[in-house]
């Protein structure tokens, strides 16, 4: 089976002032689709980096980054924006939710800028998505009217909603408490086991790496 | 486009402080606009009005007759018969006056005055009675009563003259009184006419300044004309719009009827003596004119007034575009991370482009819309209040003893879609530094 993620031999180097920081060492990874993947790390290994590569927001100095079959070293930024709408789900440390749109409108977001499905059809898929996080009551409110937990709920709608090939979760519980955050991890796991779909989250709690079904360990900018 | 709509409202709700005063600056650079838009459109209806009852009809067909080479009468010859052509082909035509041209000083006894006489048969101008406002006795002598005197429709009897409220301040004469005419003839004569003060109207502006309605029959008489002569015909429309297509029409009949006429000159009759009695020709040629034509010395006052009025409000608009510029600086760096996040969920740089676009023009929308209604309030309240001008310079630049102020629904419109436009404009820059954020910059950034 060919990975559905494939990183060779990145490097990544950041200028700093007159100086060169290189961020990523010569890494490889490949993640197959359905994969359940946690990479680990201290703050400042390179966690962020590699989910920044995966998720088209940045591309590597040296080496490949191939994203569901697409090589996208070589993308302009309206390619890239794109395959980032139709291929990739976001998941933030700090929710990132749009503030003044509700939930509702916040998970047909995607949607309405993907403009492939009819109002009633993106009407039944974003219910359906918000049902699924366990949030319809909080419908019709503004994230400012969220807990933590409900806006990580929110999050995970929107990242979903365009049936993703991959959905990037960079620290999703740093900003929980414990038991809200053990209940993010299983909202992940159970979408992961029921619809299959490929989440890849950073962490540096070992809590939430022991859900992981692969881990990869990142320190100083090398996967080890 | 629907959700960056409402976004972009949302956003201005969220920030409604920031949101009524940045509107509010707009507003009243709207408002100030529009008002000063509204005296331009009051002055240009006086204007108007002024011009086509004591200067002009709506196209005027008048001439230059000349005995001698050196010599250029303002007279029309054979009236009768032109008359007849002009009532054969003036396209949608409602009426046409005579009216006779003079020059000269009236005496009376505070004074003496220059000034036009214009004869008037009134018999021929149904609507004149009705076209003047007359004084009452305290606007021209001082302890007089507050009521009208006199009656405009006595223009009819010989010998008689309608003064205006500055003229007869000037003169000291009352209704009743009688001045003197003195002007020098065709032949080279000077040659003088009694005249009683029929009825004072109301100034006109500068117009009023050097015109006196007298009675045709008198004109004729201190000149020694025949009855078939005149000044001018005023040949007015249903249409005061199509004056300049019935001017080209009447051009083209009056050739073919065989008339010589002058080229075209957009400027009044006094303005032509030097050039026409420059010229080497003898006998008549007619002059075919709009009213436009002859009061465009007046016409370029209000241009000048138009240009002074854009340029304030545009001077007030580049600093209040200053102001928007800096606030969407402001806007942009407040939502750095929220453009970051829409980037990374997969909007196109076009679309924050189009978001921020879009606040702006919403926000200038509303100021203009709020400042254009109050300024267009403001401008019917002045107006009704008729605020007095306080001097001859100023009421002849206004062409009016009071403010007046017209609201022009057009106007209005031009006002609000210019202005918001502008203001859409002055967000362009921090708009398109919006877009070209990267994303993984934006979701870094801390404000």
């Amino acid at each position: 089976m060919s990975a559905i993620v494939e990183l060779t031999h990145v490097v990544k180097d950041y200028p700093l002032g007159k100086l060169t920081v290189r961020a990523l060492h010569d890494v490889s990874i490949a993640i197959h689709a359905g994969e359940f993947t946690a990479i680990a790390g201290p703050s400042g290994s390179g966690k962020t980096t590699i989910l920044n590569m995966i998720g088209c927001m940045d591309v590597p100095s040296e080496g490949t980054v191939r994203i569901d079959g697409t090589v996208t070293n070589t993308l302009g930024d309206a390619a890239l924006t794109d395959l980032r709408l139709n291929r990739i789900g976001f998941i933030f440390q700090t929710f990132n939710l749009i503030n003044v749109l509700d939930v509702y409108q916040n998970v047909e977001f995607p949607l309405l800028l993907q403009g492939t499905l009819s109002a009633s059809d993106r009407k039944k898929r974003v219910e359906e998505m918000v049902e699924k996080v366990g949030i319809t009551k909080q419908m019709r409110q503004r994230p400012n009217e969220l807990s933590g937990g409900q806006r990580q709920r929110v999050a995970i709608a929107r990242a979903l909603v365009t049936n993703p090939a991959i959905v990037l979760a960079d620290e999703p519980t740093a900003n929980l408490d414990s038991a809200t955050g053990n209940a993010i991890i299983e909202l992940m796991r159970e979408l992961n086991a029921r619809d299959h779909v490929t989440f890849i989250f950073s962490t540096h709690d070992p809590k939430v790496m022991s859900c992981a079904t692969r881990l990869i360990k990142v320190a100083d900018g090398k996967v080890q | 486009m629907r959700i960056l709509s409402l976004m972009a409202f949302r956003n201005l709700v969220q920030a409604r402080r920031r949101t009524l005063l940045l509107g509010s600056a707009i507003g009243l650079v709207t408002a100030l606009l529009v008002l000063l838009l509204s005296l331009s459109q009051g002055i240009a209806d006086n204007l108007v009005k002024s011009a086509t009852t004591l200067s002009a009809g709506h196209v005027v067909v008048a001439g230059f007759y000349k005995p001698s080479p050196s010599q250029a009468i303002p007279m029309v010859t054979g009236a009768a018969k032109v008359e007849e052509v002009i009532r054969a082909s003036t396209p949608d035509l409602d009426y046409i006056i005579s009216r006779g041209r003079g020059w000269g000083k009236f005496v009376g006894p505070g004074g003496a005055v220059q000034s036009g006489f214009a004869g008037v048969t009134l018999g021929n101008e149904p609507r004149f009675v009705g076209s003047l406002a007359l004084a009452t006795q305290d606007e021209y002598k001082e302890g007089g009563k507050h009521e009208i005197l006199g009656d405009a429709s006595r223009l009819a009897e010989p010998g008689a003259c309608i003064l205006f409220v500055n003229q007869a301040k000037r003169l000291e004469v009352d209704v009743g009184d009688s001045i003197t005419f003195v002007t020098e003839t065709n032949d080279g004569r000077t040659n003088t006419i009694d005249l009683t003060v029929v009825a004072v109207a109301r100034d006109l502006g500068m117009l009023s300044s050097w015109s006196v309605l007298g009675n045709m029959e008198s004109l004729r008489k201190v000149y020694r004309l025949s009855d078939d002569t005149t000044g001018a015909f005023w040949v007015y429309l249903k249409d005061i719009d199509d004056a300049e297509a019935a001017m080209t029409t009447l051009r083209v009949s009056l050739a073919q009827a065989g008339y010589q006429l002058m080229d075209h000159d957009p400027n009044p009759f006094f303005f032509k003596f030097e050039t026409v009695g420059g010229e080497d020709w003898t006998g008549q040629k007619l002059d075919v004119t709009i009213w436009r034509d002859e009061v465009s010395f007046l016409t370029r006052i209000l241009d000048v007034f138009n240009v002074v009025s854009v340029f304030i409000a545009s001077v007030l608009l580049v600093i209040i575009a200053v102001g928007i510029i800096n606030t969407m600086f402001n806007i942009v760096r407040e939502r750095t991370r929220e453009i970051g996040t829409m980037r990374a969920v997969g909007i196109q740089r076009g679309a924050v482009l189009g978001l921020f676009l879009i606040e702006a023009t919403m926000l200038g929308l509303f100021g203009t819309s709020m400042g254009a209604l109050s300024g267009s309030l403001l401008a019917l309240l002045l107006d009704a209040l008729a605020i007095p001008v306080p001097n001859m310079a100023m009421k002849a630049i206004f062409l009016s003893d009071t403010l007046q102020f017209a609201v022009n629904p057009a106007t209005l419109a031009l006002c609000v879609g210019v202005l918001t436009v502008c203001t859409g404009l002055a967000a362009v820059w921090p708009a398109v530094l919006a877009a070209r954020l990267r994303p993984i910059v934006a979701l870094g950034y801390t404000s």
